[in-house]
């Protein structure tokens, strides 16, 4: 079956990246398609929606949502798209995605492209999209049942972790080096807490940047090889212990950043930034290298200062270590420069992703950065509201694809 | 610019009389060699540059001023630009749009035909400031 | 005489122009070329990233990627152009000429090359429709 993606755009074709988000969607099995309208379709839509944009071609995308909602045009899911720094676009773009959201039941992903987006860029995304149209059944799976494993090789870290009836039996992580030889180490770590052997194991599951590879390296035992957005929202409600219901998921990570919402477990929106290295766990470890201590030591250091004192208010994480030498050069404590780093990450993440899909309680706060507590502390100030922080919340994707990969024994 | 390949659209007034059956039957006749596809506005042709060309002027005179035309970058049925691939393209809307013109631009070529002269419309002004002072004290 | 048409992609103004004896310069030549092309595979349109990198020559980094490459396929053309015949508030400009930002560079880009330029009400009548291609005939037509 080939999904069909419906993109709702304006400025791909002459941005010189068209040819890039078909690839990415052909490459998951789906197909790019366009809501058919015609011109009395586009003035009546814009009339109805009640923004009227001065481009046409927004106009346009307007129209086209009004096809979706009113059923007119069928499609799996949907992929809003336009030009990174155009106001216009970005305010249609963002009221288009709450519209498709009230009004039909398909999964949205809104990006904002520069010429310079690749096919690689939003293969998770576009994987993300399908997975959620595909395997809605899989998705819905709350308890692990039997042996399995999950693996997440990411970025900065490579977690596994064993699970066995429902429970975490083993678990383990080790930074990220050789995808294989990172996840071999962790694996049989997580084993031998356990107690068990890799032959053991009656499923295996693998998300992280290094998925493919792994799936590839444990093709014996890997029944899933799943990107990291609906692996980790599964494992993070898991952990939560908020399977029914609505949530928030926000996962600061070391490339990049991930704002889920689901609904009953499954998810129906989500955000993926990773333009910007001042808006992820990067900024918090070159600020702890720059205060000579260890990553896991700021949240502690931060909980004693004060962001106001030293404020950073840096978009790129270039600019952000200026400013933090020039704030400690002030003389400021190391606390409250502790706390402004944990600050200007929070509130990238507030402006970059939360400002594209609407913010649902509770809030879960997962990954490695989640053990930093001046960064939740930080983003519960932004946000006005405390993130609920799981325990094993660095291990969301490892138990995400173990609980998953248990549905197909 | 290209000279080896030129692909046109042919596009019929909604006001004239002609249909896009006509407008094809009429084009094989010429026995220019074109290729050439009906379509529900009239009909798409292809060929070297000066086959379209001598096609198009013969085809604008049929029938008054009721035929006009634009070169179209895609070939013939070119996936890429075809509907019923993966829906509208853009330019679907604009076409429609400017269909819908055209028997004003019809009446506009039937004019100067008649050598008729043509008087400028005066734009609409807006009111000045004072004038709608006025009239608001007036209603009050 | 080479004339640019806005909307670039006008049924109605490549029709006149060509009808009154002159060559309109469109969108479609311009991405034809890009299209026949055999080199590139970019499609649908085969604008590259090349193409929107030249657009830095007409608009700068911080302007949106879907400016620079409209810019860089209409910007030669403007230079290229002997004259010009823009359409005020036309009810069409969907696709190629869907950016509002972009159409209003284009016209302060004719406008400063400084060739002849019409500048028509788009007709919404079979009146306005007779002054509308009585003023191109004549724009036309004055052309030397």
């Amino acid at each position: 079956m080939t999904i069909k993606i419906a993109q709702l755009s304006c400025g791909t074709e002459y941005s010189s990246v068209q040819y890039e988000i078909e690839k990415a969607a052909r490459s998951v099995g789906a197909k790019v398609v366009y809501p058919d309208v015609s011109a009395v379709d586009v003035e009546n839509a814009v009339e109805r929606f009640g923004f009227r944009p001065r481009s046409n071609q927004l106009k346009l995308m307007i129209a086209r949502a009004v096809q979706l909602a009113d059923g007119n045009y069928a499609a799996d899911a949907v992929f809003i798209t336009t030009c990174f720094r155009c106001a216009e676009a970005a305010l249609v773009r963002n009221e288009i995605r709450r519209f498709i959201q009230e009004n039909t039941n398909l999964p949205v992903v809104t990006y904002s492209f520069t010429e310079r987006l690749k096919a690689s860029q939003l293969l998770t995304r576009m994987e993300a999209l399908v997975t959620i149209v595909t395997r809605k059944e899989l998705l819905a799976r709350e308890r692990q049942a039997g042996i399995t494993a999950g693996l997440d090789s990411g970025s900065s870290t490579t977690k596994a972790v064993i699970m066995q009836d429902n429970k975490i039996i083993g678990k383990a992580w080790t930074p990220s080096h050789n995808v294989v030889e990172s996840a071999t180490f962790v694996l049989n770590e997580a084993l031998a807490q356990a107690g068990l052997e890799y032959k053991d194991i009656e499923a295996m599951g693998t998300t992280g940047y290094g998925r493919f590879t792994l799936g590839e390296h444990f093709k014996d035992k890997v029944k899933l090889i799943q990107e990291e957005l609906t692996v980790n929202s599964k494992g993070a409600v898991w952990l939560a212990d908020r399977q029914r219901g609505e949530a928030t998921i926000i996962d600061i990570g070391g490339m990049d950043n991930k704002a889920i919402t689901v609904r009953d477990g499954i998810p129906d929106n989500f955000t993926m930034g990773g333009v910007c290295a001042g808006a992820s766990g990067r900024f918090l470890e070159m600020t702890s290298r720059r205060l000579k201590i260890d990553v896991t030591q700021l949240g502690a250091l931060a909980d004693k200062g004060n962001w106001r004192n030293a404020k950073m208010n840096s978009y790129c994480s270039v600019f952000g270590i200026q400013d933090l030498v020039t704030t400690l050069g002030d003389g400021k404590s190391f606390e409250d420069v502790a706390a402004a780093a944990c600050h200007s990450v929070a509130e990238q993440v507030y402006e970059q992703q939360l400002q594209e899909i609407d913010v649902r309680h509770p809030i879960i706060q997962v990954g490695g950065t989640s053990l930093i507590s001046g960064l939740v502390t930080a983003v519960g100030e932004v946000l006005g509201e405390k993130p609920i922080v799981p325990a094993d919340s660095q291990f969301i994707g490892a138990v995400g694809g173990a609980l998953l990969s248990s549905g197909f024994l | 610019m290209s000279d080896e390949r030129e692909t046109r659209l042919l596009m019929i007034s909604p006001a004239s009389r002609l249909t896009p059956e006509m407008l094809a039957r009429t084009i094989h006749s010429m026995g220019v060699d074109v290729a050439l596809k009906e379509t529900c506005y009239g009909c798409l042709i292809e060929g070297r540059r000066e086959a379209v060309l001598e096609v198009t002027r013969r085809a604008r005179g049929l029938q008054g001023n009721s035929v006009f035309s634009k070169r179209r970058a895609y070939r013939m049925g070119d996936p890429v630009r075809c509907r019923a691939q993966h829906g509208t393209r853009p330019g679907f809307s604009q076409l429609e749009s400017e269909w819908v013109a055209l028997p004003y631009i019809e009446a506009g070529l039937d004019a100067i035909d008649r050598g008729e002269k043509y008087k400028k419309i005066p734009a609409k002004e807006k009111l000045p400031v004072d004038k709608l002072i006025e009239i608001c004290e007036v209603k009050l | 005489m080479k004339v640019f048409i806005d909307p670039p992609n006008s049924l109605i103004l490549f029709d006149l122009v060509e009808r009154f004896g002159h060559e309109p310069l469109s969108t479609m030549a311009a991405l034809q070329e890009r299209i026949d092309n055999i080199e590139v595979d970019m499609p649908p349109m085969n604008v590259t990233l090349d193409d929107v990198v030249r657009g830095l020559k007409y608009a700068g980094i911080e302007v949106p990627s879907g400016v620079r490459g409209r810019l860089a396929v209409w910007g030669p053309m403007i230079e290229e152009a002997d004259a010009a015949i823009i359409v005020d508030d036309p009810p069409f400009s969907f696709g190629c000429v869907g950016c509002e930002r972009s159409e209003l560079m284009v016209k302060y880009l004719i406008k400063r090359r400084g060739i002849p330029m019409l500048r028509v009400p788009y007709p919404n009548s079979e009146e306005e429709g007779k002054v509308f291609v009585g003023q191109v005939k004549e724009f036309l037509e004055g052309l030397q």
